[in-house]
């Protein structure tokens, strides 16, 4: 006999003028090595046909299963119900565009995302097909993968203070998409192309250092690592600027 | 097909808002140092135990040198530029206060909480800092007798005693999260900051206890 | 209701709808690509293990050519693929890879001096050449003569699919997420675009263009075992199979693997048993060694899973509330072993299961794994049957695969199938025009809408559409897995014939405005029944083993009657594909020969065109 699980599911359907938000309860017994990916799709299957919510890989690597599972963001397909309480309370992930129940538009937001930080590299070479790959060291080759493992799943966004106050605000994954162009010598943009799209109140310099980002992110990637790299960044290159502009002959000094 | 990133590059970005950030740094750099210097001084009192010479030394050092006469309004006028630069930050707005607290509220994580209470902490400090600076600009010099009257009064003993711990989580709060934001602090030493800042706001907390201790007790009012 | 014009409408946004609309779009035509989910998260993002690419660079693939990499693919298929196309893929996939890179894809590099490696538990060493450092690396994968895999880290399809991703957001390429193509618009010649249902708002939309491509991956989800996505149901080769004109290419071939966790099923990789890893069963006892002596749990992927499944069968399952499982024990490995070198598995364990490894056995069953059919496709991509209509990726049958693919070469499909074909498609584009006829587009939106409105009105009756879905993919995961044999294919068919009627008379059980997700499966059941159908009914008909397709009853590949492609279409009214045949290959560089590995039982064919007079052709 498993433990029974109450399960507190927030449901909202926007498409329908008579639905109200409000709290649901669902129960099931607890099985071996249950994870929430288990126990919703058992929910919908078995109790209430019409519960939203989004899998796809089941497996922690496609991001679409976010949620604020007991008030944190999380992945819920490698959420096991083992690891909480019996009683378990499931919303939305804030921020994003309710769909409905505890499904958002995480496409659309991050699709501007990319487009925000054109994200994406800037060069002017043209690829030659005969030719040999430009070479890297191995190490940098791992150091980028470190910062492209982000799944887009938007738990950072969700954590992120700033983000749920001003809903223009970039967020953490953007600033560790751009970190990942800034390391990539492939890329030719320099600071300035970098400065003009994160260094303002919306971007690096709105970040108010909350941290939420950093402690759920579930791909663990290094955020708080590249928040600070791009603000010091981002505000030296002002301040350089700054003196070339103020002290005489520093306009010269520049390429 | 190509992108047009060179044609980019030609166009001066907007600094404003980078110059500002800077700038709140190091407002909040020069408030956290003078906040821990003007500790030294009143806490100076303690040295001899509430007999004052300490401290009406270097208070006439520096009323003599003029810098308390300058530095003063210097002071409450970096703490404004502080506090219109930080306050940039800050939510205003109805909808957003609301969504910070309840965002806060259920995410339950520190260094959340810890952004919230600098916010709050701001205000006393602001409304009670100025009562503070005016009362005492407006009396000097600075006397170790002076402060002890003013204290064994009783109310500015009250102002003190809740004033002081708001200063100093926000100070200590403050420098941490300038150690984060500028990516001093990093994910590796994260915790050993941490942990100095509540170390350096609990030894802060109870200097200013004992000092006010010094002043409510051991000092000969005049 | 919203219409949106477009030259090419790429349904599916993995790597290879993307790669497709990424070639189409920077040669200025206009595209917009459907997917069911945002596109990053297309199923292409769960490969880990790599792509092949006959770069050579690292030491261990030293000597790797393009002809090579042929042979490999040739010999995988089982001589099931057409070699003309294979001949074009290994041409095409170090440009396609080296290509990637230029994009931003941080491959693994070479690193120059001494390193080590496992086999059989064993460590080995390797020296890399200086004058290689920094150029593309390469793994070991299974069925390769060389090391031939490119990989990053454990991310391949991740990154792949980010990068092309980001292609598609520099050329500015309309993507439409969240929506879900549910009928072709045809006139019984030319493909006009789709139906789509809207998953967000639950509306019907439009899209009408000039070309239309299928690229939505795999059909895994008609079984109930599978390492596939969630979403990975067939929606596009149904769409195609309703038509009654396009065919299904050899949906016979499904590949099983043998290591999925239970329950959910995702896949732990083969390194285990590479590196030592053992198979247990119910009583804590090693099989393996029973049925396959010689290789034991190293013997191939299907072999494997084929004993497995023979073993479970016999009772000697470990019973769960999610069915018998095997373990798979790799405790002896050491943790310093499990901890570097099978780091990957540590953490699906831990994480999906809360197993350690290293101190408790892994449960696993063998799950289905890739489909090798799909839409059939001619060399350009164009599906055969209708003007205007083409495929790439899983969904298609373009036919590099034949009846197995190698690990490594599906994702390598994907981008070069993309470059290759949306090429293609753009020059087919040049100059086309098509006239949307108004009463054949309204015609198919009429059938669409009265389809919904009957099923949420259980118009037709009120079969509960899970319960049909589980219904299929019992009869699938029971009767044609890895083990197929006359008798069990024939029950089967015979069941899912019976499923087939039920499938018809699904009626929603209770009604939501919106996306409503009970409504999205019910509209694809009565699809997913035929196509499983399809798979069960071709796999009944091919009396011969060929690669995955493995039937106890007919052990031997038959080249004599066999050498041939399976065409499934489905008539309107039928309760059974229609099958036709056509010979796989127009070209013969490899003349069928043994493959040096599995069971090598031939009956040999005498055709001329395919053994040419002895002399093998060359192209
Ligand atoms: C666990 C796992 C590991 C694998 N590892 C490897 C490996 O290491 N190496 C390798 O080479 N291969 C591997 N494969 C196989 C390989 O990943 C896939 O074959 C390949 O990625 C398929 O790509 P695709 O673009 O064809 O389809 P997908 O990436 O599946 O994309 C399908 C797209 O179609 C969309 N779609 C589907 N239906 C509809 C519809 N009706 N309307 C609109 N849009 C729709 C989806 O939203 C999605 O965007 C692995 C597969 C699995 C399951
Ligand atoms: C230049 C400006 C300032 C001067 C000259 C000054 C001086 C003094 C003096 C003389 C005392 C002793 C108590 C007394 O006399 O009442 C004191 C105590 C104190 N001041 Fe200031 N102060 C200044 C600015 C500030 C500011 C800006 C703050 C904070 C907002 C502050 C917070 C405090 C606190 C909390 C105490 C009590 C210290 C304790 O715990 O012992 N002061 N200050
Ligand atoms: C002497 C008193 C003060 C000291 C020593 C002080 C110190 C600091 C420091 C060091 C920081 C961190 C700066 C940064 O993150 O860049 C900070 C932040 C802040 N301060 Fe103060 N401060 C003082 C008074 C005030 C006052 C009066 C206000 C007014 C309301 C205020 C409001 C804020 C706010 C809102 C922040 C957060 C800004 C952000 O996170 O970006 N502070 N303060
Ligand atoms: S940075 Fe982490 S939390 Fe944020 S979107 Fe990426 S994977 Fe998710
Ligand atoms: S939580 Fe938000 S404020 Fe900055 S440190 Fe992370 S982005
Ligand atoms: S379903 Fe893909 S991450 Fe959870």
């Amino acid at each position: 006999m498993g433990r029974p699980l109450k399960f507190n599911i927030f449901r909202y359907n926007p498409e329908d003028p008579a639905s109200v938000p409000h709290m649901e309860s669902f129960h099931l017994e607890e099985t071996d090595a249950m994870t929430l990916y288990i126990a919703l799709n058992r929910i919908r299957e078995e109790q209430d046909p019409t519960l939203m919510f989004d899998f796809m890989c089941r497996a922690g690597i496609c991001g679409s299963c976010a949620m604020m599972i007991n008030g944190r963001p999380d992945l819920a397909c490698h959420t096991k119900t083992k690891a909480l309480p019996a009683e378990i309370n499931l919303m939305p992930l804030p921020v994003f565009k309710l769909i409905g129940d505890l499904s958002v538009d995480t496409g659309t937001w991050f699709r501007n995302m990319n487009e925000r930080v054109r994200s994406y590299i800037h060069t002017d070479k043209v690829f030659d097909p005969n030719a040999d790959e430009e070479r890297m060291s191995n190490e940098l080759a791992d150091e980028i993968y470190e910062l492209e493992r982000c799944i887009e799943c938007g738990c950072c966004v969700a954590a992120c203070g700033k983000a749920n106050m001003v809903p223009n605000f970039m967020g953490a994954t953007a600033f560790n998409r751009v970190a990942r162009f800034m390391m990539d010598p492939r890329d030719q943009r320099k600071t300035d192309d970098y400065f003009e799209i994160v260094a303002t109140d919306d971007g690096i310099f709105g970040c108010l250092g909350l941290l939420g980002c950093e402690d759920v992110c579930p791909k663990d990637i290094p955020l708080q690592d590249q928040l600070g790299m791009l603000r010091r960044k981002m505000g030296w290159a002002s301040v350089r600027h700054l003196f070339d502009k103020i002290l005489p002959g520093g306009d010269a000094k520049k390429k | 097909m190509m992108s047009d990133q060179t044609a980019v590059a030609q166009v001066q970005p907007v600094r404003t808002e980078a110059y500002l950030d800077f700038l709140q740094m190091l407002s909040g750099v020069a408030l956290v140092m003078f906040m821990w210097a003007h500790m030294i001084l009143v806490a100076s009192v303690n040295l001899d135990l509430g007999g004052g010479r300490v401290m009406n030394w270097i208070a006439h050092f520096f009323e003599a040198t003029y810098m308390a006469q300058i530095g003063g309004p210097m002071i409450a006028l970096v703490m404004l530029a502080h506090f219109v630069l930080a306050a940039r930050k800050l939510p205003f707005k109805a909808r957003e206060q609301k969504e910070m607290w309840r965002h806060s509220v259920r995410l339950n994580h520190l260094d959340t909480w810890l952004w919230v209470i600098q916010a709050v902490t701001a205000f006393i400090i602001l409304i009670m800092g100025c009562i503070h600076m005016w009362t005492v600009l407006t009396d000097l010099p600075i006397t170790a007798q002076k402060s002890g009257a003013r204290i064994q009064g009783g109310w500015w003993m009250l102002f003190y005693i809740f004033l002081l711990p708001m200063i100093e989580l926000h100070v200590g709060i403050g420098a941490y999260r300038i150690g984060v934001k500028w990516g001093w602090i990093k994910r590796s030493n994260r915790q050993f900051f941490h942990g100095l800042e509540n170390k350096i706001t609990l030894i802060f907390i109870t200097i200013g206890v004992i000092t006010l201790f010094t002043f409510y007790v051991l000092v000969k009012p005049m | 209701m919203d219409t949106f014009y477009t030259d090419l409408l790429c349904v599916g946004a993995g790597l290879a709808g993307e790669r497709v609309a990424v070639a189409a779009a920077s040669q200025g035509f206009e595209t917009i690509c459907l997917s069911i989910v945002p596109p990053r998260r297309s199923h292409s993002s769960a490969a880990q293990g790599g792509m092949q690419a006959s770069l050579g660079h690292c030491c261990m693939g030293e000597g790797d050519c393009p002809d090579v990499h042929f042979a490999d693919t040739v010999k995988g298929s089982d001589w099931g693929c057409d070699q003309e196309v294979a001949r074009m893929f290994a041409e095409t996939a170090p440009i396609a890879v080296r290509e990637m890179a230029f994009w931003g894809i941080p491959w693994n590099r070479v690193v120059a001096g001494k390193g080590t490696y496992y086999k059989g538990g064993k460590e080995y060493e390797k020296i890399e050449k200086k004058e290689k450092e920094g150029l593309i690396t390469a793994r070991d994968f299974g069925g390769t003569a060389k090391w031939r895999t490119c990989y990053t880290s454990d991310g391949t399809g991740h990154t792949l699919l980010f990068t092309m991703d980001n292609e598609v957001v520099r050329l500015g390429v309309t993507v439409h997420d969240r929506v879900e193509a549910i009928a072709l618009i045809h006139d019984g010649e030319t493909c006009m675009g789709v139906v789509a249902r809207c998953l967000k708002t639950g509306k019907l939309r439009n899209y009408l263009a000039k070309a239309t491509l299928i690229a939505t991956g795999g059909y895994g989800r008609i079984y109930r075992e599978t390492t596939n996505a969630v979403i990975n149901d067939g929606s596009g080769a149904i769409i195609a199979l309703d038509t009654g004109i396009v065919p299904i290419g050899n949906p016979e071939a499904v590949q099983f693997h043998p290591t999925g966790i239970v329950p959910t099923n995702i896949l732990v990789t083969e390194g285990c048993r590479g590196d030592g890893g053992t198979l247990k069963d119910v009583n804590g006892e090693r099989f393996m060694h029973i049925y396959e002596p010689g290789k034991q749990e190293l013997a191939s992927r299907d072999v494997v899973s084929r004993w497995m499944t023979h073993h479970i069968r016999l009772g000697k399952g470990v019973p769960s509330p999610y069915g018998p499982h095997l373990w798979l024990d790799i405790r002896h490995l050491g943790e310093k072993h499990i901890k570097t070198k099978l780091r990957e598995v540590e953490e699906i364990c831990n994480e999906f299961l809360g197993v350690d490894p290293i101190t408790q056995m892994i449960p696993v069953r063998p799950a289905q794994h890739y489909s090798m059919g799909g839409v059939r496709t001619n060399k350009d991509g164009a599906a055969y049957g209708l003007k205007g209509l083409f495929s790439a990726g899983e969904a298609a049958c373009w036919d590099m695969h034949g009846f197995n693919r190698l690990g490594g070469n599906s994702l390598a499909e994907t981008i070069v199938a993309g470059k290759i074909v949306g090429e293609k498609i753009a020059e087919f584009l040049q100059g086309y025009e098509v006239d949307f006829k108004t009463a054949v587009v309204k015609d198919a939106v009429k059938k669409q809408e009265e389809r919904i409105d009957r099923i949420i009105k259980g118009a037709d009756g009120k079969e509960n559409v899970y319960e049909v879905r589980n219904a299929m993919q019992d009869q699938l995961m029971d009767y044609v897995g890895i083990f197929r044999n006359g008798e069990d294919l024939k029950k089967a068919v015979d069941n899912l014939q019976v499923i087939y009627e039920r499938s018809q008379k699904v009626g929603l059980r209770s009604y939501s405005l919106g996306a409503n997700p009970e409504l999205a499966l019910a509209l694809k059941i009565r699809g997913m029944v035929r196509m499983a159908l399809c798979v069960a009914y071709a796999a009944l008909q091919r009396t011969e083993s060929r690669g995955a397709h493995a039937r106890e009853d007919y052990p031997e590949r038959n080249d004599r009657d066999w050498l041939k492609r399976t065409l499934a279409t489905w008539k309107e009214g039928d309760s059974l594909p229609t099958l036709e045949y056509e010979k796989p290959s127009k070209v013969w560089e490899i003349p069928p020969g043994e493959r040096g590995y599995g069971v090598a039982k031939i009956i040999c064919t005498e055709d001329p065109e395919v053994c040419g007079e002895k002399k093998p052709e060359t192209n």
